[in-house]
């Protein structure tokens, strides 16, 4: 008797907690304005996902070779001849990210510093 | 009316807090020629080793993008690479033949402790150049030119 008790608990447990979200999801009118809090979770994670447009077009970088070729560093794919110097184009690759330029922040507390007092540069 | 002792007390802490501040740090020029080298411009990392040779801090990087620093060998592999450790410190890459002048305020405790600033060189399509240059930190130091060993024409720091 405890066995069947036990089960009819469990399936009874199994069917709220799948059943009650799926109703909840289910689309009404808009004009009802009964609050659904586990609907509006399923509605929120509509609107984050992104819009992806798939192309059947073969887009897959084998097109660059040149580009590979012209730089020992291998990673410069943007068709531009990097030559280091710096452009402006602030592509951090790899998801690396290039440091705050001088003046735009104070100089790292690393002990080596007085003041914080932004460097002077100059090239002649 | 407050008390002549309490304005004189404040006045004795304030200079007490001050006068060590100013004490303790002094703008350093550093000036860098490059030589003629024929390439595109030079990134250069001038960084700070301790007395034991431990990586202490980066002075400067001449240089913004970091896909590059892994061609100045020494510095990124004290340092990881991290951006960190150099912002508010970074600028533009060298021509060849230019001369770079930074002037920074830096710590007394640097000079005479046994400090040695270096600088790691790169190039594209040229050959890396790590501790290009490397040059203890003395008051007698300052003012005497280093020389490179294939980027940098010379090298000094003055106080």
């Amino acid at each position: 008797m405890k066995k069947t008790l036990a089960l009819l608990v469990a399936s009874t447990a199994l069917t709220v907690a799948i059943g009650v979200p799926a109703w909840s999801a289910m689309r009404v009118p808009q004009d009802d304005a009964k609050p659904q809090p586990i609907a509006a979770l399923f509605d929120d994670g509509q609107e984050a996902l992104p819009l992806i447009f798939v192309s059947d077009d073969d887009d897959d970088d084998d097109d660059d070779r040149e580009d590979r070729r012209s730089s020992r560093y291998g990673d410069d794919d943007d068709d531009d001849d990097d030559d280091r110097e710096d452009d402006d184009d602030d592509d951090a690759s790899g998801g690396a990210l290039n440091p705050a330029p001088a003046g735009t922040v104070a100089p790292p507390q690393n002990g080596l510093f007085g003041n914080g007092a932004p460097p002077q540069i100059q090239v002649k | 009316m407050i008390p002549m002792k309490s304005v004189l007390a404040a006045l004795a802490l304030t200079t007490a807090l001050t006068l060590p501040g100013l004490a303790m740090a002094r703008p350093v020029t550093l000036t860098t020629t490059l030589n003629n080298y024929g390439g595109d411009g030079a990134y250069l990392a001038v960084y700070v080793t301790d007395p034991q040779g431990a990586y202490a801090g980066s002075l400067w990087m001449a240089g913004g993008k970091s896909k590059y620093y892994e061609h100045l060998p020494d510095w990124y592999r004290a340092t990881g690479g991290d951006p960190a450790q150099i912002n508010g410190i970074t600028g533009a890459s060298v021509g060849a033949g230019r001369t770079l002048e930074i002037t920074l305020d830096l710590a007394d405790a640097l000079f005479d402790a046994g400090y040695t600033l270096h600088i790691d060189a790169a190039v594209e399509n040229m050959r890396d150049s790590p501790n290009e240059v490397a040059v203890p930190l003395t008051t007698d130091g300052a003012g005497r030119p280093a020389r490179g060993r294939r980027y940098i024409a010379s090298f000094t720091y003055a106080m």
